[in-house]
């Protein structure tokens, strides 16, 4: 038996004892980052992490404790912090929280560990950087590049029996230059996502990067109105994090979900579909099981623009009479919790020039500027985004963009897409989306 | 003092057996706990240790950084040692004697995180609960929450340098959200300092409640704010966002260092309008963005950034003085030990003027007031910056008028700065977090109400 194993059959111990029931969650990886600036290595960082959550349940309640110190004694110790924070918290429920049974989940196969020398790994990290410095006179700097080796485990044991854990290796990078060009300065960049390394594009990366940033020298203002809007398919996964809350069975039933009540109902134009899927390996949240060890599967949540399900973990499930979707969602420090995993819309047909040419007057975002941190309000779905992009008339690219505010409401975007692009965004997000066409929205500018 | 001085001494000598520079281990224990009202129920209890330590090696402008979660002498010397050798092949070097610096701190702490009565803090929460449900039958749901945490770090240096510090980090939370002749809404605020929990039997919890909920409830009748570019009167306290983006950020030699700041080279230049002074202090006492060192063993001071419009001072940490040779400013800061400290801002703020707030409002002919200002972003490279107004009004004709919701301001901070034109004499402070290449910090943001003459606002398109 391994330490992990044997540390927490003494923790399950104490808690038959106490007359409790106990869950582990342990995390932890290593992982290896490279940068270079001005054709310099800079930035060596090789790291490893560890933590350990319990949960303890106690009947309706339930307790957590973290640590990374994981020697029997912490974690006996934990344990106990973990059992009073259940003592302490009250819930409207009698049922006891249930806990999953030992199931099968499936076989990933992600793990897979490869023996590169650090040279290979030093010239990945500085193609990012000095690819960009000679693509293009115009770029001053790399301010943000640099190459991430990575392995990671994630295993939970309880009081039922589970023992489940999931490994896996990847590879990414990102280069992100800033150009220059009389007053205009611009920076925009590329990154890359890789289960091996044979599949690394270090200097297509870097180029791609170039390009986008010196396209966008010399923006020019937009004028305020409304226009149509095509939303490039690598921007829109920022407006599928706007609903991601939103569909967790926990939010809706402490009122804070938009999506409350509207199960049936249809928000979305008939072209919107979207499911939650943990086994598309075209996204970076694949998993086999969930945070409490239940085996992964596909729910479709919306369809032709009908709401079809909330995600659920076992408590919300039982609690509100719903599917079971296995989104349980933890790490060993927070508390449980309902989350996505790999958010998947539907494709349309078109390519991004006919949906470009839809209308006189197009604006083509290709970037939200702050995120969601500036310009997202969940609790009523409105948003106010800075974005730049460009600007089309007939078809014609009239030329790049920026210092303008997207304005809308998310519930109300989804009702108004009008066509979707046929390709999806390149592999490395949990969001997976096509170019979005929007008929109409409002556009803060000169 | 977490771990004693010769093994210390051994990490460090393991750390240089290659050749480095120079080389420091921090050492972190550190106790969190977050506890939640919800549904007017205590709901979560949450707590736990961060344990670990993070050794950087210099080798020039290289550097080097590990981590480790195991503490002992074996695990800290195989962790130096594994830095020392991926990188160096040089001869060995030898730390200095490690002297130890008297721990002197400048706050007061009360009792403990893990010290205080629990039923204590949940009947903070409860009565922020009860207040904001008393305050109006709109409400429908409502979250308080207490996130505490006790750190202390052990720092040592090939220079000699072994110091000890603790940080306590004390914050109230609290989300309302309510319905309104069929309007959702919510509002979210909060109150923490540097220091225990302590503080809450000083707060007027009712107030706090009341406003949150108010502020909720004004914006279910307020129509969008307009769009496009106007004059903006931005609040005190939390207002003082615009200046950490527009300007603080690019004053970090984490930017400066690479080139990839609009104020690289700009020391001893006019960069904003003489109006404008502004300091990132990390001295201030139970300071929220304070330090009584900084996270590399260094002491931290006040420092003047822009003084009558004229650039000063930038951010600097360890590697950013080497790199510009620049003045260390005692700014290296970090998340924790998983992260190598960056120069990153403490308590930054736009110092009084002489205005008065009212002056600035009767000024404006038709404008925006943005009395409570969300979070924000910037692109320290370009100068790009955007940032969200929880609470606007209208200003016409010198006069403060309707409440106005869903606005976010964007601009170009070196633009942005040669247009503020008035600041008042109403300076005040505001709790932050903020996020970059080290991690999320604590960082206070400050200023008195200040006038720009134009700038972006989105809102909505008639």
């Amino acid at each position: 038996m391994d330490t992990i194993k044997e540390n927490f059959q003494k923790i399950l111990s104490e808690a038959q004892r106490d007359g409790v029931k106990v869950e582990m969650l342990v995390t932890g990886g290593e992982s290896l980052k490279l940068g270079f600036q001005k054709k310099k290595l800079e930035k060596f960082e090789s790291t490893q992490s560890q933590m350990a959550g319990l949960r303890v349940i106690k009947g309706a309640t339930q307790g957590y404790a973290y640590t990374e110190n994981l020697s029997l004694e912490a974690l006996l110790r934990t344990y106990k912090d973990a059992l009073n924070n259940a003592k302490t918290v009250k819930s409207e429920e009698t049922v006891e929280v249930p806990l999953m049974k030992p199931q099968a989940a499936p076989v990933m196969n992600l793990f897979n560990p490869e023996e590169i020398s650090m040279e290979k790994k030093m010239e990945v990290a500085k193609t990012l950087e000095e690819a960009c410095l000679n693509a293009d006179q115009r770029v001053q700097a790399v301010p943000y590049c640099g190459f991430v080796e990575s392995t990671s485990f994630k295993r939970i044991l309880n009081s039922e029996g589970v023992d489940q854990e999931f490994k896996q290796s990847s590879y990414s990078g990102y280069a992100y230059p800033l150009a220059q060009q009389g007053e205009s300065s611009k920076m925009d960049g590329e990154g890359f996502f890789a289960r091996s390394f044979k599949d690394i594009k270090a200097q297509e990366t870097a180029e791609l990067g170039v390009r986008k940033a010196t396209a966008r020298l010399g923006a020019q203002k937009l004028k305020t109105g409304n226009y149509a809007v095509v939303i490039d398919r690598e921007q829109f996964p920022t407006m599928l994090t706007m609903l991601a809350g939103y569909f967790s069975a926990k939010e809706v039933h402490e009122n804070k979900s938009l999506l409350k009540g509207k199960l049936g109902q249809k928000i979305g134009s008939d072209k919107f579909q979207l499911v939650d899927d943990a086994l598309n390996l075209r996204g970076t949240a694949v998993r086999p099981f969930d945070s409490e060890g239940a085996p992964s599967q596909r729910t479709v949540l919306f369809e032709n623009g009908v709401l079809k399900n909330y995600l659920t973990n076992l408590e919300y499930a039982k609690k509100m009479n719903l599917p079971h979707t296995a989104n349980a969602a933890r790490s060993p420090a927070s508390a449980m919790d309902i989350g996505p995993t790999n958010l998947v819309m539907g494709k349309g047909d078109k390519s991004l020039q006919q949906l470009l040419s839809k209308y006189d007057k197009v604006v083509y975002v290709t970037e939200f500027s702050g995120g969601l941190h500036a310009g997202f309000k969940e609790s009523t779905g409105d948003f106010s985004m800075p974005a730049e992009g460009f600007l089309y008339e007939n078809g014609h690219n009239k030329g790049p963009i920026d210092q303008f505010v997207m304005s809308g409401n998310i519930l109300d975007l989804l009702g108004l897409i009008e066509d979707l692009g046929n390709e999806y965004n390149k592999e490395g997000n949990s969001m997976i989306a096509p170019d979005v066409l929007v008929k109409s929205l409002s556009f803060a500018g000169a | 003092m977490i771990i004693q001085s010769h093994i210390l001494t051994k990490a460090l000598d393991a750390a240089l057996s290659t050749g480095a520079d120079f080389a420091d281990i921090f050492v972190e224990d550190t106790y969190s706990s977050n506890l939640t009202v919800l549904n007017s129920k205590p709901d979560q209890a949450i707590v736990g240790q961060l344990y670990g330590a993070g050794i950087r090696l210099f080798f020039g402008h290289e550097i080097v950084y590990v981590t480790t979660n195991d503490l002992s002498e074996h695990g800290l010397v195989k962790a130096a040692l594994n830095a020392a050798q991926s990188r160096g092949q040089g001869a060995a070097k030898k730390s200095m004697p490690l002297m130890q610096v008297p721990f002197d701190s400048i706050h007061t702490f009360g009792e403990k995180p893990w010290e205080m009565d629990r039923d204590r803090k949940f009947r903070w929460l409860n009565s922020l609960d009860q207040h904001a449900r008393d305050r109006n039958s709109a409400v429908t749901q409502v979250e308080a929450g207490i996130n505490e945490k006790f750190q202390r770090v052990q720092i040592a240096n090939s220079r000699g340098v072994m110091a000890y510090d603790e940080r306590a980090y004390s914050r109230v939370r609290l989300e309302t959200f309510v319905e309104s002749m069929g309007m959702k809404e919510s509002s979210a605020d909060n109150v923490g300092h540097m220091g225990t929990s302590e503080l809450y039997d000083t707060v007027d919890l009712e107030k706090f409640a009341h406003e949150n909920v108010d502020r909720a409830m004004l914006l279910t009748k307020a129509a969008y704010a307009p769009a496009g570019e106007m004059p903006v009167v931005i609040d005190n306290s939390f207002g003082g966002v615009i200046f950490h983006e527009a300007c603080g950020h690019g004053l970090e030699t984490t930017s400066v260092a690479k080139g990839a700041s609009v104020f690289c080279s700009k020391l001893g230049e006019k960069i904003a309008n003489e109006c404008v002074t502004a300091i990132d202090d990390g001295t201030l006492e139970n300071g929220w963005g304070s330090l009584n060192m900084d996270d590399e063993g260094n002491k931290t001071k006040r420092t003047t950034l822009i003084e009558n419009g004229v650039l000063k001072s930038y951010i600097v940490d360890e590697m950013g003085s080497q790199q510009t040779g620049y003045e260390k400013t005692g700014s290296g800061r970090r998340q924790s030990y998983k992260y190598a400290p960056a120069s990153r801002m403490r308590n930054t703020f736009i110092a009084a003027g002489k205005d008065s707030f009212e002056d600035m409002i009767r000024d404006v002919d038709y404008g925006l007031y943005a009395k409570k200002m969300g979070g924000g972003s910037v692109n320290p490279g370009t100068g790009d910056y955007n940032f969200q107004v929880q609470e606007g009004y209208i200003v016409r004709n010198g006069r403060v008028e309707e409440a106005v919701k869903g606005a976010c301001l964007i601009g170009r901070g070196i633009d942005t700065l040669g247009k503020i034109t008035r600041v008042s004499n109403d300076l005040k402070l505001a709790t932050g977090m903020c996020g970059s290449v080290s991690g999320s910090i604590p960082a206070a943001v400050g200023q008195p109400q200040i006038l720009v003459s134009s700038l972006m606002v989105g809102g909505r398109a008639k």
